[in-house]
């Protein structure tokens, strides 16, 4: 009986997301939509994420795109929220991009761009040395 | 009628076992990977704190000394879980909330962190140390976040990071030497009967406790924030409790029992609800170690040491042949679905742990005494494939 209920449509209580036009508008400003935040509590935390995401924490921005991502798909959609969102998005993206191509250079270049220094910094054999591989 | 009561029941059953799969599939994927015949550093823990297994020793050394270190093991465990029902009658929980908090980033940075330089060294990834230590410092932080922040992150990964911590514990469980594991996870399972179906049962009280306390809250139903009545939970439940072992911290043991209780109430009926409803449910795997399994008014909710313990027996049993990973792995879902029934008609708190170990282990003797000679028998004389 409860199932049963569950299965049928409540009438929806915002009636503008009947309408063709509108429905293309989203209503919920994150992913996990009626589950997730307002847009209330939305702002803050969104302006909370991108300021950690400073603090060495670029993983706390990609967070921020993936759950606010109706707020950075829809151009004209929550201005509150969005300057953070976008803000997230940029910062990700060049912390991603110099991570990657460091982390490139240094795999593909190897000794022969870094000299010994390499075998210094990679991190197996950083591990042998501090002791850290107590696992395997 | 029918048909849509089996397809909620079916979902439910999938949202509980996916992630079991999963966190199984890749502990054996990580055994697999990492362990090798020739390593033989066997790690002092709060599991073997009596006896240290040598495979030199005779049978019945063995036995009695894997008996002695599982029943020491549990002993501790039933402490620290009283313990906790003590902190948590007398409303210490800003305490227990950070103390889950700096576990979580334990297991996340240290145990995670020990695992993927491993996992470096048996690939031969060039890494460097600036790198890692990014990935690790990130990934740790929002995990920690992630499992414990209310509704200010992604269902999706706080799910993935529960996930996590049950790879990367039941990972360094199946550290431990054979016979230790084999009596510690049977006697794990019996500890569980008991502390969660007895009358005065540690967790059968912490349940109690909780439900009590959640009755006492207003719920406070809004449409468009079910999350009011998380963040009122949130900060009254979550535990995760430390076994120290002998050794230094890195070879510590964490115990994970969370507990969380959620009366989400929503009675928006969308489409999207409906599918976003089950999810958090299943997310929100936080049931302590006892406390397994409990049908809230929404959905199903497993222990996060359901899955360590599930998975630290496939990883147990991948250590030997993949006949046995199959079979055990059968054996618990087996077990997992027996105990979703029987939920459904007990509507209660139930243990998860005990028909799971069970099927498992004795699927796991039974496979490698009986069936494995056997097909290898046949397959020899040709007599069988």
């Amino acid at each position: 009986m409860e199932a049963s209920q569950g299965n049928h449509p409540n009438p929806n209580p915002n009636p503008n997301r009947n309408n063709s036009v509108a429905s293309s508008v989203p209503v919920w400003p994150t992913i996990d939509g009626p589950l997730g935040l307002s847009e209330e509590e939305s702002v803050g935390y969104a302006r909370r994420f991108y300021k950690f995401g400073f603090a060495l924490l670029p993983l706390l921005w990609a967070v921020n795109c993936f759950y606010f991502w109706p707020a950075l798909r829809h151009s004209h959609s929550f201005p509150r929220i969005r300057p953070y969102v976008v803000g997230s998005a940029i910062g990700f993206a060049v912390f991603a991009t110099l991570l990657s191509s460091w982390a490139l250079t240094f795999a593909i270049g190897g000794e022969r761009l870094f000299g010994p220094v390499w075998d210094q910094l990679v991190m197996y054999n950083l591990a042998d040395r501090l002791g850290l591989t107590g696992w395997s | 009628m029918e048909s849509s009561v089996l397809e909620c029941l079916g979902m439910e059953i999938i949202g509980v076992m996916s992630p079991v799969s999963i966190c199984m599939f890749l502990v054996v994927l990580l055994v697999y990977s990492l362990s090798s015949p020739s390593t033989t550093t066997t790690i002092a823990t709060a599991a073997n704190l009596v006896y240290a297994e040598n495979p030199s020793d005779t049978t019945a050394q063995k036995l009695e000394g894997a008996v002695l270190n599982a029943v020491v093991f549990v002993v501790l465990i039933a402490l620290v879980t009283f313990l906790l029902v003590l902190l948590y009658y007398y409303n210490c929980t800003a305490f227990l909330l950070h103390y889950t908090r700096f576990s979580a980033f334990f297991v996340l940075a240290a145990m995670g962190g020990s695992i993927l330089l491993s996992l470096l060294q048996r690939f031969s990834l060039p890494l460097d140390a600036v790198t890692s230590f990014l990935l690790l410092f990130n990934f740790s932080v929002v995990g920690v976040l992630s499992v414990f922040a209310s509704g200010g992150l992604p269902i999706l990964l706080r799910q993935c990071y529960t996930v996590c911590l049950g790879i990367i514990v039941a990972a360094w469980f199946t550290k431990l030497p054979e016979w230790t594991t084999w009596t510690l996870l049977v006697a794990l399972a019996l500890y569980d009967l008991v502390a969660v179906l007895a009358p005065g049962g540690p967790l059968k009280l912490l349940v109690e406790l909780a439900s009590s306390r959640d009755e006492e809250l207003p719920a406070l139903v809004y449409e468009a924030r079910p999350t009011v009545n998380t963040r009122n939970h949130a900060a009254a439940v979550g535990f995760i409790v430390t076994t120290a072992g002998v050794s230094d911290s890195e070879t510590s043991r964490i115990e994970l029992q969370v507990v969380s209780r959620d009366n989400d109430n929503n009675n928006n009926e969308n489409e999207i609800n409906d599918e976003g409803e089950r999810s958090p449910l299943v997310g929100r795997n936080e049931e302590e170690e006892g406390v397994r399994r409990e049908i809230g008014e929404r959905g199903i909710k497993l222990g996060l040491g359901d899955f360590v313990f599930y998975s630290v027996l496939v990883g147990r049993a991948s250590m030997y042949d993949l006949m046995t990973v199959y079979a055990c792995y059968l054996a618990i879902i087996s077990g997992l679905g027996c105990t979703l029934i029987l939920l459904s008609v007990c509507r209660k708190a139930l243990p998860a742990l005990p028909i799971s170990i069970a099927l498992g282990v004795l699927f796991y003797f039974l496979t490698r005494l009986l069936m494995e000679p056997f097909i290898v028998g046949t397959a020899t004389n040709l007599i069988m494939f």
